[in-house]
């Protein structure tokens, strides 16, 4: 600080910066922005305090992030300089799985048509594979209905691959999301009174208890 | 520096053009659209205010005092990340004989429509009978009890006065809403510095980062109550249904809960979709509800964890039963829930 100012003078011309610095963080100095800009320039104190003020303001309004360091200005240039490794993203809540709006019913059912008639054709196919030709009449021994030369015989099991079976599981999981969110914000709806209960309620004596926790 | 406020400045004003243009669609026999469409029935209240440093509980108060006391329509909106914006529109009246009515309606799509008489909630809502239930509000998209008795939440939250702010073109005081415990999901609240209504509201996740965000567009105070309500036919309004508000006893019970929640609801029920059979509890703090599920375990689910909109859905396998956890707070605080599950004592 040049000592134009006796030392009294620079110490109350200090703190009434600091109050304008201060006024001018909240958006509240209303004159001698200029003065305070140009003194911000020269003053590195007064730098370092617009930092920490700042700080505090976006503490304060919750708009720092969870891992702010305090510097951090300086810990970038620092983290630069030292340490080229790669920095894995933190998992956070943006990161899970979305699921997307709740499916209607009927288009879900529409989706488990689809589903079961593929199984159907598959079972009818290959019931038609082995049921013995009626186009050779003059075929003396009976049809074995079991192995047929190389062939074995095909069971809906082997019909399923294993893909088949991840993907059922798949839908199942699926359908049961749907209806832990679709309960969910029914329950919501009529959490102001107990509309429903009547209709919905299961009697006690119907209903399997679930396993006790252990 | 001073490029800089002028680029802000410019910023500022492209902002309620943006804004304005919003509400054009929403009102458009709007007549100035480049004026922000707040209007004040009362500002003479307004100056004295200003002054007085008011505390964050001190400002929901204010706010909780004008939504129950004043006439308004306010046009809002509530953006979600990555979803479509939905746009509402809120009135609110208050009579000579002390009725007071409220109207929600949803504007986008087939729509839903809440009409409160005093303390009878109607729902009007397509392919649903018609139907009400009571409430002090109706339950929009700031949380109903935030705005009729903020008061309340207090055991589970703190309220912390941030300072000034520019909101809908009006000046704004912001307030924080923050968990006592840091369990669940903050808020940024900006209420009216004039009339103490709401301007806008944001969820944020652990991060700070904005996972709802409700935004007003316009907002008339006026003298006398709008003239929609008096076109309301009190005889086509459901009657409230009458219920019996037992409560079942389960095998198992809750032994956490963040600091202020408590258990409010407990029943056995089906599920629609798949007609299982769920043991049900709802949990609530006044701002957030809860749900938590139990059953059989079905087929071996593996312990899973998704997110719908704002909810967390966690779903936890314990032996032969199956835990789910939804609701609108963090990962790591469903988890806590569901793993807190214990056999009840008898």
């Amino acid at each position: 600080m040049v000592s134009m100012y006796g030392p009294v003078k620079e110490e109350s011309f200090m703190t009434q910066q600091q109050e304008n610095l201060s006024a001018f963080t909240d958006g509240e100095l209303n004159e001698g922005h200029g003065d305070l800009v140009n003194a911000l320039k020269q003053d590195e104190q007064l730098q370092q305090k617009w930092q920490r003020y700042h700080l505090i303001r976006d503490g304060l309004r919750g708009e720092l992030g969870q891992s702010t360091g305090f510097d951090v200005a300086a810990s970038i240039a620092a983290a630069i300089e030292d340490e080229p490794a790669i920095v894995a993203p933190k998992r956070t809540w943006q990161d899970l799985p979305v699921v997307s709006t709740v499916v209607p019913l009927f288009k879900q059912s529409g989706q488990y048509l689809v589903a079961a008639s593929v199984a159907a054709a598959l079972i009818l196919g290959v019931q038609n594979y082995n049921q013995p030709s009626d186009s050779e009449p003059f075929m003396t021994a009976t049809p074995i209905s079991g192995p047929q030369g190389n062939l074995t015989p095909v069971s809906l099991e082997q019909t399923r691959s294993v893909q088949r079976n991840d993907m059922a599981e798949l839908l199942e999981q699926r359908k049961m999301i749907n209806a832990l969110i679709a309960d969910h914000q029914r329950q919501l709806q009529m959490k102001q009174s107990h509309q429903f209960d009547k209709e919905e309620r299961v009697e006690q004596k119907d209903v399997q208890q679930p396993p006790q926790q252990p | 520096m001073h490029s800089i406020r002028v680029v802000l400045r410019q910023l500022k004003i492209a902002a309620a053009c943006v804004c304005s243009a919003a509400f054009f669609v929403v009102d458009v026999g709007a007549a100035q659209p480049s004026e922000p469409q707040i209007t004040d029935a009362q500002p003479a209240d307004a100056q004295v205010d200003v002054a007085v440093k008011r505390s964050g509980t001190e400002w929901l108060f204010k706010m909780n005092q004008s939504i129950q006391q004043r006439n308004y329509q306010i046009s809002m909106v509530v953006h979600r990340p990555n979803l479509d914006a939905v746009p509402y529109l809120w009135r609110h009246g208050v009579f000579d004989d002390g009725v007071t009515m409220e109207q929600l309606n949803s504007l986008n799509g087939p729509g839903k429509e809440f009409i409160r008489v005093n303390k009878t909630i109607s729902v009007f809502e397509p392919d649903v009978a018609p139907y009400s239930v009571t409430g002090e509000l109706i339950d929009g998209p700031i949380p109903n009890q935030l705005l009729s008795d903020p008061l309340s939440l207090q055991t589970a939250y703190e309220f912390i006065a941030v300072g000034r702010g520019r909101v809908s073109g009006r000046a704004a005081q912001q307030i924080r809403i923050v968990s006592r415990d840091n369990t669940r999901f903050s808020y940024q609240l900006w209420v009216d510095e004039n009339n103490g209504m709401p301007l806008k509201f944001n969820m944020l996740d652990g991060n700070g980062q904005l996972i709802k965000q409700v935004q007003v567009t316009q907002m008339v105070m006026s003298e006398k109550p709008d003239p929609f309500f008096a076109r309301i036919n009190h005889d086509v309004l459901p009657p409230v249904s009458a219920m019996s508000r037992t409560q079942h006893q389960h095998q198992w019970r809750i032994t956490y809960m963040p600091t202020g929640m408590r258990e409010v609801k407990r029943n056995t029920h089906r599920l629609h979709i798949t007609g299982q059979v769920v043991e049900y509890a709802m949990l609530t703090d006044g701002l957030v509800e809860v749900s938590v599920y139990v059953m059989p375990v079905t087929n071996n689910h593996q312990n899973s964890i998704f997110r719908h909109e704002t909810k967390t859905l966690l779903m936890r396998t314990d032996g032969d039963i199956q835990v789910s956890v939804i609701g609108e707070i963090p990962p790591q605080t469903a988890n806590k829930i569901a793993m807190s599950l214990a056999s009840r004592v008898r």
